[in-house]
């Protein structure tokens, strides 16, 4: 086997969209029409997705190639192809909607500028290039599939219980297109912070700092326990002609859901793997994405692919149940996919066979539990004591740390606990709970600067 | 179908718990490291349970998890009075003070005492 080197971005070069020097920020924003971004709020009021997320993922590269909010004729190409216009794979509709009343007040048409504020300040500018209509229940189902339509891996059709289905489902009516450039670049807030490395420095880092050749991303939005160490030490064992050098994790960062763990606990938890030296910090580093998770299964395993290939690793482990809720999909959809394709979402080969496809390489992984016979964490693929074998439980898990006990350090890290303990002190709550929400809707994991615009 | 509750110990419950019969029913796990009592729940019992409390669920070996930890604690306290495993009825008899109880944890739980 040949050696491997960081595949290139995808759609061949990173997007960075962001204006640093103030003086162009303002020449750029001056005479913008302004809007004040929104929550996308569920049917009670509840904020399940806000689009700055996207912006800023955008902008900074992590969905490379996609430059902006979608024209029809490319959300068309994506819902039908899993494909932008300019045929290199997405898997997902990113579009900025507005109510009709907001359309109505912005009064704005094809070739404006907008202005995008957040939090009471500007934050990015965007011209428009179309404006048109969506039907958000069409959107949503497509987005995900159906029984009917892909009966390879959906199993069951998606309804409100479906958080990502209720995303696109609550979006407003109409969309306004456009590429967006952030001009007034976020500050994030400790910790986050420390773990903000968008595509171009992590590549960089990969490269200069780390000096890793190969590298392999780990999905998350979880406290990891034993069972999740365990699967990244294994699965960097895969690489060339030896296992790869580093693990590149990458969390998650969105709206949460009650009984998650927060985000703090999330990052610091990860960040102590290597700390103490379960995984050495030279092979091991902590990063995140902000997206608001769409539990899209197959789906999400291709955002994730780019996510992670625009930030320089050329393997993805994947898991069973691979960013998964519910029993919408087949457990191994995302394996399906990324073994023999899924024609009805336009894939006749792997992701990472097709034209204008992906260059990070799967590693589909079984799954780990601990065998009291083996006397170790085991593969499920290795250990035949299929009777004595004690699953991992991530809710097991919950309720012991609910309950005030130390998890034994076979299941869980004293660290990793600690770091839940640490946040728990902070919010005085081990998980989520309303007060964690309503902080998180009011202060975002971002602050941005006062900046104030010219008048044109 | 019968659903489990797991019940763990830790020093202090290991203790009252003492010299019991229960303790020929302590279930190791992990090598060991973690000592727990297995409840066994009727259908129509674990269905009350689920409809107490709207967070509980089962997973997917057949635990109902996810409860609040009112409802375990007063489930070993039972269990420790009894000196036995089948207490669930106890337990059931008292709801209407563990969901009460269940309610101010929603939003506040003491945090241990480690450094
Ligand atoms: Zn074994």
């Amino acid at each position: 086997m040949a050696k491997l080197n960081m595949p290139p971005p995808h759609g061949g070069e990173l997007v960075y969209r962001v204006i640093e020097k103030r003086e162009y920020a303002e020449s750029m924003a001056a005479g913008a029409i302004e809007f004040d971004l929104k929550a996308t709020t569920d049917p009670n009021g509840v904020p399940i997705r806000h689009v700055y997320r996207e912006i800023i993922s955008v902008c900074y590269g992590f969905f490379s190639p996609v430059e902006g909010s979608m024209t029809q004729n490319e959300l068309e190409r994506v819902l039908e192809e899993r494909r932008l216009e300019n045929g290199w794979v997405f898997p997902y509709p990113i579009l900025l909607d507005v109510s009709d009343d907001d359309l109505k007040a912005l009064d704005v048409k094809e070739g404006d500028r907008l202005l995008l504020k957040l939090k009471g300040q500007p934050f990015a500018v965007m011209d428009v290039e179309e404006i048109y209509k969506i039907d958000p229940k069409d959107v949503a189902t497509r987005t995900f599939g159906t029984p009917e339509k892909n009966p390879e891996v959906v199993r069951q059709p998606f309804d409100e219980k479906h958080p990502g289905w209720m995303i696109y489902r609550c979006m407003n009516p109409n969309v306004i297109a456009g590429k967006w450039t952030i001009i007034n670049p976020p500050k994030f807030r400790e910790p986050y912070d420390r773990f903000w490395l968008p595509p171009a420095e992590c590549r960089a880092v990969i490269k200069h700092v780390k000096k890793w050749r190969t590298c392999i991303a780990h999905q998350t939005r979880n406290v990891p326990h034993t069972g999740h160490e365990m699967l990244m030490k294994c699965a960097a064992y895969t690489g060339d002609i030896e296992p790869c050098h580093g693990i590149l994790v990458n969390a998650i960062i969105g709206a949460k859901r009650k009984g998650d763990y927060p985000n703090e606990a999330i990052l610091e938890g990860h960040e102590a793997v290597n700390k103490y030296g379960y995984i050495k910090p030279s092979r091991h580093m902590v990063t995140f994405t902000l997206w608001d998770m769409r539990y899209g299964n197959p789906i999400e395993s291709l955002l994730h692919g780019i996510i992670r290939q625009n930030m320089g690793c050329t393997h993805h482990m994947f898991g069973r149940d691979h960013a998964a809720v519910g029993e919408y999909y087949d457990k191994y959809a995302t394996q399906i996919l990324w073994s023999e394709g899924i024609p009805s979402f336009g894939f006749e080969a792997p992701p990472n066979e097709v034209d204008k496809g992906l260059k990070i390489i799967p590693q589909n992984m079984a799954e780990f539990w601990y065998c009291p016979v083996c006397g170790e964490i085991a593969y499920s693929e290795n250990c035949g004591h299929v009777k004595q074998k004690q699953k991992f439980s991530g809710s097991f898990l919950r309720g012991m740390v609910a309950e005030g006990v130390m998890p034994p350090k076979v299941v869980m890290r004293p660290e990793v606990y600690k770091a839940i303990v640490k946040w728990w002190k902070v919010f005085g709550y081990p998980f989520v709970n309303n007060k964690y929400l309503e902080n998180l809707n009011k202060e975002l994991e971002i602050d941005l600067a006062p900046m104030e615009i010219p008048k044109a | 179908m019968v659903h489990y509750i797991g019940v763990i110990l830790d020093e202090s419950r290991l203790a009252k718990i003492k010299g019991t019969p229960l303790e020929e029913k302590i279930q190791d796990l992990f090598g060991g490291q973690l000592k727990m009592l297995v409840v066994e729940v009727p259908e129509e019992k674990s269905q009350e349970i689920l409809k107490a409390f709207d967070r509980a669920r089962i997973d997917s070996r057949g635990f109902i998890e996810d409860l609040p930890v009112a409802f375990k604690r007063a489930l070993f306290e039972e269990i420790a009075k009894a000196k036995s495993l089948d207490v669930i009825d106890k337990v059931l008899e008292r709801l209407p003070e563990i969901q009460e109880a269940a309610k101010k944890e929603s939003e506040y739980i003491p945090p241990p005492e480690i450094e």
